[in-house]
């Protein structure tokens, strides 16, 4: 059991600690924020005002009955840090049992002279830990930065609560199904329940709702507001029970096999007809994910876009900044608000043709790429596949987010504007074909450090682009990076075809040399 | 010119290292050519040179009458693949990567394809992902058997097959044979070569050390002999190409060269003999010979 802890701990020292890392940086971050933008009592008055009238708000931390800086803190941190700190536990578990079962691993282990439900234990164990770790420095430094102590322990403690109950959530999931992957997806479809209807109930104030809901839980402690403890004991209780239930499950199924069945899959691959077919079929996973996220994003800021002309009334030195910047011709700050969805849009989607790119280097590294390429399919077509539907797909990507912007927000202020958001999403396509041309680039030149410049390309792009490069004192870098050349049409800035074109030459450019190198060089 | 393989002083080197170190290899049309060696000693990096998935330093190759680099995609419609690593799509199940890596040679034989599935026992209903490595073996073998290919490249196809499958396999090869295809098996299994191959090429540190048939060969080395004899023996050791002579309560042992036979048989019927045993030399026996010659 120790020895069994020990080499699990190895595995998850990095991981574990930034994750606590993470949720530690964004609980004090967000108290900072608060502070530094809500500098007088009525300003947080106000806030609360405007969040207690706004269903999308009190959807995203619930209601806010004191506006005190902890309270503003908890609410605006809360929603994100107890679905981070649910997400680690339940794939720590997940990792050390299913994962390790499925990959054989502890075969060899329960070889050895170790209870069978020892791996299960140690996974606990660490999972357990880790969420206790990061709610207590939670605490700690909220206490520290000088939050009431009362609250920030209430506040950790429903940090910790909802990563001991999604541990236990995990536990469950990996006695059902054979594979992790499977394990993983079900964990994340209770999550993303439990999300979602605790986010109905502080939404709707049905609050049978929130009550249903395991990360519900957590929010309903109140910290700083209510203080509410004895909330804890239902995430306690439903912790017990659910680990009664893995324990009990894991007693009574075979290694390497799981309580629902594997599902067949076909026996013949009539779709599969070249490597175009092929490659869609690997990466329409990834198109999927990326679909509903820009979808939910997208619908969930531009609803919140009634907000902005409320903030707009409100003076102050960072809404003239922020109009200044975002305004463009027009100044309106409707406009400024929509605009930063499209960037917001456009710098994340600019991710996607990287690793649908960086999928070619998946396929050549784990000798897939060799089985295909012996066959009379080509190097070129065979890339070619994989870069023209990265590229399609972030023209979809874009092209969805714009017009799910869009959408909602004529059907929420009445006001038209798909076919405007819809032009300035897809204003970015070029741009960010570009940043994935730069992947291509790194994985047909130069292989072994492919995946880590990619990423690199994209968070510069990122970090010093016109949405966080001001944030973090990087003004004027921007110059550096496509998306800076894409004129703010919204706001009324006359769209222009030259940087466009040049960015498309140099996408060209860069993906020619990609493919005659990758035409000439030793695979594998 | 009948050779669907002709590879000659063949490199590859990867930076100060040298894979294949003047590498010859002729594989004729309708054979099964065994291409033996140890891990290591350059099989795979011929193969994929073979394939046009890496360039050859220097040497000539030539491909079913073509180049392999230049010319790779025209020449993988007449010939078939099994890596000697089996990785699959982990999504896709087993019939669908069969069906897909059949439709890329450009066709396949669905009579074939159905007869081996049962006869590697193959579900290709299970995802890629949950196939052990002899399954993953299995799902390569299908599709590269059941293709029309005239050329098979093997590389190491029995590794995670278990004594059944490997009878299987060696039906199979045996089918393709009769039906005139050409195939290149790459193997360190000695008894896989002997009962398959017509020729063989031995291969040491990227450079073959032997050729030929398998008869050819063993006429390169010893037979061993074993004589209960009817009188006393004197000295068989002065005898030139004959060696490790042992005699233990009229028992003889020994190896002779093929040219001594005559004379050790000669001598052996002077003296009378009860019963007598040759064996022919193995496989084994002529692999070990040279990797010690190159121990020593």
């Amino acid at each position: 059991m120790t020895l069994l802890l020990k080499l699990a701990m190895r595995g998850e020292r990095v991981r574990s600690a930034a994750w606590i890392l993470t949720v530690v940086m964004l609980g004090a971050g967000l108290v900072s924020y608060i502070q530094g933008y809500f500098t007088t009592p009525e300003a947080l008055r106000a806030y609360a005002r405007v969040i207690s009238t706004n269903p999308i708000f009190l959807g995203l931390g619930g209601p806010v009955t004191e506006p005190s800086v902890g309270a503003m803190a908890a609410w605006r941190s809360g929603g994100l840090l107890f679905l981070l700190t649910a997400w680690m536990a339940l794939t720590i578990v997940i990792r050390h049992t299913r994962a390790e079962e499925e990959s054989g691993q502890q075969e060899l282990m329960l070889s050895g002279a170790i209870h069978r439900a020892a791996p299960l234990t140690a996974a606990l164990v660490i999972a357990a830990v880790t969420a206790l770790l990061a709610g207590s420095l939670t605490s700690a430094v909220l206490i520290a930065v000088g939050m009431e102590a009362a609250g920030s322990l209430a506040y950790g403690a429903a940090i910790t609560a909802a990563g001991w109950v999604f541990a236990a959530v995990g536990a469950v999931v990996a006695q059902l199904v054979r594979t992790a992957r499977s394990a993983t997806t079900l964990g994340l479809l209770v999550l993303g329940g439990s999300y979602v209807l605790r986010y109905a109930g502080d939404a709707s104030g049905v609050s049978l709702l929130t009550w249903v809901s395991p990360l519900g839980w957590s929010h309903l402690v109140r910290p700083y507001a209510a203080d509410r403890w004895w909330v804890l004991i239902v995430s306690l209780v439903a912790t017990g029970l659910l680990l009664v239930l893995a324990y009990g499950l894991s007693a009574r199924r075979d290694l390497d096999s799981g309580l629902l069945p594997v599902r067949p899959g076909p026996a013949t691959g009539p779709c599969l007809k070249g490597p175009f077919s092929l490659a869609w079929r690997l990466q329409r996973g990834l198109l999927a994910k990326w679909a509903a996220g820009v979808t939910a994003a997208a619908a969930l800021f531009a609803g919140l876009s009634g907000v902005a002309p409320r903030l707009a009334q409100q003076p102050g030195r960072v809404l003239e900044a922020f109009l200044q910047r975002y305004g463009g011709p027009s100044g309106d700050p409707v406009d400024a608000y929509l605009w930063i969805i499209v960037l917001l849009l456009a710098y994340t989607v600019a991710l996607y043709p990287v690793l649908a790119t960086l999928r070619l280097h998946q396929e050549e590294h784990s000798g897939h790429a060799e089985a295909l390429l012996s066959t009379a399919v080509g190097r070129l077509r065979w890339a070619a596949a994989h870069l023209v539907l990265g590229a399609l797909g972030t023209a979809a990507l874009l092209a969805l987010g714009g017009f799910v912007t869009g959408l909602v927000h004529t059907l929420s202020m009445d006001e038209p504007a798909v076919g405007r958001m819809l032009l300035a999403a897809l204003e970015h396509v070029p741009a960010a074909w570009l940043v994935g041309a730069c992947a291509a680039f790194a994985v047909a030149v130069l292989p072994r450090v492919s995946v880590a410049l990619s990423w690199a390309v994209w968070g510069v792009v990122v970090v010093v682009g016109d949405l966080l490069g001001p944030l973090i004192g990087l003004w004027g870098w921007s110059r550096i990076e496509p998306f800076h050349y894409t004129p703010n049409t919204v706001s009324g800035e006359p769209f222009s075809g030259t940087p466009p074109a040049v960015i498309l030459a140099l996408t060209a450019l860069l993906t020619t040399a990609a493919l005659i190198r990758l035409r000439n060089r030793d695979l594998g | 010119m009948d050779d669907l393989i002709s590879v000659a002083a063949l490199t590859k080197s990867y930076g100060a290292t040298r894979a294949l170190d003047g590498l010859d290899l002729s594989v004729r049309a309708g054979e099964v050519h065994g291409f033996l060696g140890p891990n290591g000693a350059g099989k795979s990096t011929t193969i994929r040179i073979l394939l046009g998935l890496i360039r050859a330093t220097s040497g000539t190759v030539r491909l079913l009458g073509g180049d392999p680099w230049r010319q790779a995609t025209e020449l993988h419609r007449r010939l078939a693949y099994v890596p000697g690593d089996v990785t699959l799509w982990p999504t896709l199940t087993g019939g669908e990567v069969i069906d897909l890596l059949g439709r890329a040679r450009g066709g396949l034989d669905q009579r074939r394809r159905a007869e081996l599935m049962d006869r590697f026992e193959l579900d290709p209903r299970k995802r890629s992902r949950t196939y052990s490595k002899g399954n993953r073996q299995k799902v390569a073998l299908v599709a590269a058997l059941s293709s029309r290919a005239e050329l098979l490249i093997l590389d190491e196809p029995t590794s995670g097959l278990d004594p059944l499958m490997e009878a299987a396999f060696t039906t199979s090869v045996a089918e393709e044979k009769r039906a005139g295809r050409t195939v290149l098996l790459s193997s360190h299994l000695l008894s896989e070569v002997e009962a398959l191959c017509d020729r063989v090429t031995i291969v040491r540190s990227g450079r073959a050390v032997e050729s030929g048939t398998l008869s050819d060969l063993r006429h390169l080395t010893r037979t061993s002999i074993t004589a209960d004899l009817a009188g006393r023996p004197g000295s068989l050791g002065d005898l030139p190409g004959v060696h490790n002579v042992l005699v233990e309560n009229g028992r003889l042992t020994c190896q002779a060269d093929p040219d001594a036979l005559d004379g050790l048989l000669a001598r052996l019927s002077a003296i009378g003999v009860r019963g007598l045993t040759c064996r022919p030399p193995s496989l084994e026996e002529l692999f070990l010979r040279h990797y010690q010659e190159a121990a020593r």
